[in-house]
């Protein structure tokens, strides 16, 4: 992007703020969708400096900037979008879990995506856990039924009924279960993302 | 009267109509992101941020309602002109007969 040279020097200074106050937000993003959110700013910026008298820069500047709208409010949106984008894309848990977070106030969906991505990490922890300590994690089942999913003291076990019934089989099917979980996740925000 | 409400209501109109105002202005003629401002303010008379502007030309975009493309200026800053695209044109009429069709119920029920 090429910067607007001004000759007014605090003028200069109100318009490098702006420009990084807009690098800044846009900084989720990849290198090609910023470069593209400046650019056009940027020529807005331009344009309306041309369209104006060029006695005051300062004032000039200041009444294009607040009709555009704070940098972090315009480009909210757009920047929940693009991460969304990015995060089906590529599958990385970097971007899948960024944009979560910056879709969370669109609705109660992202909740849930959340919530279902906080559990995928609770089946991380549990692999940690079995590896540190493998008596005390694991799928346990009383009188035949589900119990618990995670951690009991040994020695309590047999007092309390519990079997675990996983073993060694533990960390493969936490993993199979993560892997399936994840997919799981990235496929339904794909399919929101297209609704 | 409830000054309060209606100020909600005419911002949520205008919200809800932005892209329909802007599909409008494309159907003749392409425009860069300010020169279509400008337009809308000349012929809508209302005040839109402007900013939002340019998120809403993304998503009609990633819609395929729109395409933009780059054109180099001599200044070295160049500008992105807006084009609607043949669904545009298509979803444009959509919209249409649905405004008008709305506008009539509304005139009926008004009276």
């Amino acid at each position: 992007m090429k910067p607007i040279q001004f000759t007014n020097k605090t003028a200069q200074k109100i318009y490098d703020d702006y420009i990084s106050r807009i690098k800044r937000t846009a900084a989720p993003l990849n290198k090609a969708d910023t470069e593209e959110i400046l650019m056009e700013l940027n020529s807005h910026i331009y344009e309306g400096m041309l369209n104006k008298t060029p006695k005051n820069e300062i004032e000039n500047l200041v009444d294009i900037t607040e009709k555009l709208g704070a940098p972090e409010e315009i480009l909210k949106p757009l920047i929940a979008q693009k991460k969304l984008e990015q995060a089906t894309k590529t599958f990385n848990p970097v971007h899948i879990f960024k944009a979560l977070v910056l879709n969370i106030s669109n609705g109660i969906a992202y909740v849930f995506f959340a919530v279902l991505y906080l559990t995928l990490l609770g089946f991380v922890f549990l692999i940690l856990e079995k590896i540190k300590n493998p008596d005390h994690v694991g799928l346990f089942f009383k009188n035949g039924n589900f119990h618990l999913l995670g951690t009991r003291n040994p020695a309590t076990l047999e007092a309390l009924g519990l079997t675990e019934v996983l073993g060694n089989w533990f960390i493969p099917v936490m993993l199979l279960s993560i892997v399936v979980l994840y997919m799981l996740i990235t496929l339904l925000l794909r399919l929101k993302r297209k609704r | 009267m409830n000054d309060d409400f209606v100020h909600k209501w005419k911002s949520q109109v205008k919200k809800g109509t932005l892209a329909f105002i802007a599909l409008n202005v494309l159907q003749d003629k392409e425009y860069y992101g300010y020169e279509l401002i400008e337009q809308i303010k000349k012929h809508t008379k209302i005040e839109i941020a402007e900013g939002t502007l340019y998120p809403l030309m993304n998503r009609l975009k990633k819609e395929n309602l729109v395409t933009s493309k780059w054109v180099e200026q001599d200044s070295g800053i160049p500008r992105k002109y807006y084009t609607l695209t043949p669904t545009g044109t298509e979803t444009l009429l959509q919209m249409r007969t649905f405004w008008f069709d709305l506008e009539k119920s509304i005139k009926t029920i008004s009276k």
